[in-house]
């Protein structure tokens, strides 16, 4: 090409295309979403360690080949109490199934708070206090609530960040089984 | 002339190689993690590092990364586990990628485009004779002034 002009309508053409490709690649890559879904679906579940009300230590190994729902939540948390209606209508339809295991991980509330609470709403879910919030970190918690599901096998199989309705649950449930929707 | 001072010279010179090539700079594992402490955002707030949040989930990090430094991880290492479980935005300053690739490459792209432009619009210009009056072209001026003149 002898004509300089050509070089320079090479050049933006460049340009654009590199423009045009980047922003096709990024569209609906919004950096924050990022913070909305966890980054452990899929992946083998964290081997936690928390510390029932009712006394001793319960691992995921306790609970390997059942299908586990864990939500991390705190008294104080308001989602946290505008979600317990749906937990509960959730735990009543699964309650009696062996295969079900649900956890409720106290992120960093005072025990007798959590006592407290648990005894005022009658929740008859598993509830464990969470020493040093090892768990929260493990599962890469971002705050409360957010609830996990895991399969029989251990895999994380949904997740939930921020209040789960009764849908939400079944949905993640049937994911970690398995099963489609 | 003794050789204790190049002795002691090249002694000095491989410490501090030494201590310049060690991955971690010999620095502590309190140090290294209040490191990384500043450059992890605390996942439960908005714009806080870990080192400067006091919330649980910052608690238990500084916990969790002094416990990996004193174990004997790297940073990469422990950087990315943590990259892995959050993702990039737990890292206040995210590696280049996307987005961020376009802001900052655009403008470099677009400053070697033009230059390259420049240069060639330079050479082409030297490249174009110098024009000079010849001694033809400075008598035909000269004939046409003298007419000019000779012209009622």
């Amino acid at each position: 090409m002898r004509h300089p002009t050509r070089w320079i309508a090479l050049g933006v053409a460049v340009v654009v295309v590199v423009v045009g490709v980047v922003l096709a690649t990024q569209v609906g890559d919004d950096p924050r979403a990022e913070t909305q879904r966890s980054q452990l679906v899929g992946h083998a579940a964290p081997s936690f360690s928390v510390k029932p009300l009712e006394g001793g230590t319960l691992t995921r190994a306790d609970l390997a080949g059942r299908t586990v729902i864990v939500n991390f939540w705190n008294t104080w948390c308001a989602p946290c109490r505008a979600e317990l209606p749906d937990l509960k209508r959730f735990w009543a339809r699964h309650r009696d199934d062996p295969s079900v295991a649900f956890v409720g991980i106290v992120r960093d509330d005072g025990e007798s708070a959590v006592r407290e609470y648990v005894a005022a709403e009658a929740i008859d879910w598993t509830i464990a206090r969470d020493p040093a919030a090892r768990a929260a970190l493990d599962f890469g918690t971002r705050g409360q609530p957010e609830t996990f599901a895991i399969s029989p096998e251990g895999v994380i199989a949904g997740a939930q960040i921020g209040p789960s309705s009764v849908r939400d649950l079944e949905v993640m449930l049937d994911a970690a089984r398995g099963e489609p929707r | 002339m003794s050789k204790a001072p190049w002795v002691l010279l090249a002694v000095v010179v491989a410490v501090a190689l030494v201590w310049a090539a060690w991955p971690e700079g010999g620095r502590s594992a309190r140090e290294r993690a209040r490191d990384l402490a500043a450059e992890l955002r605390c996942p439960d707030c908005e714009g806080l590092s870990v080192a400067d949040s006091s919330t649980s989930s910052a608690h238990a990090i500084r916990a969790d990364l002094l416990r990996r430094f004193r174990d004997g991880e790297s940073d990469d290492d422990i950087r990315q586990e943590y990259v892995d479980r959050f993702g990039e935005s737990i890292l206040l300053n995210p590696e280049g990628g996307g987005l961020g690739v376009l802001v900052w490459g655009l403008p470099v792209l677009v400053l070697v485009v033009g230059a390259g432009g420049l240069a060639l619009a330079l050479r082409r210009w030297r490249r174009e004779p110098a024009m000079r009056a010849t001694r033809a072209d400075e008598e035909l001026v000269a004939r046409a002034r003298a007419e000019r003149v000779d012209a009622p």
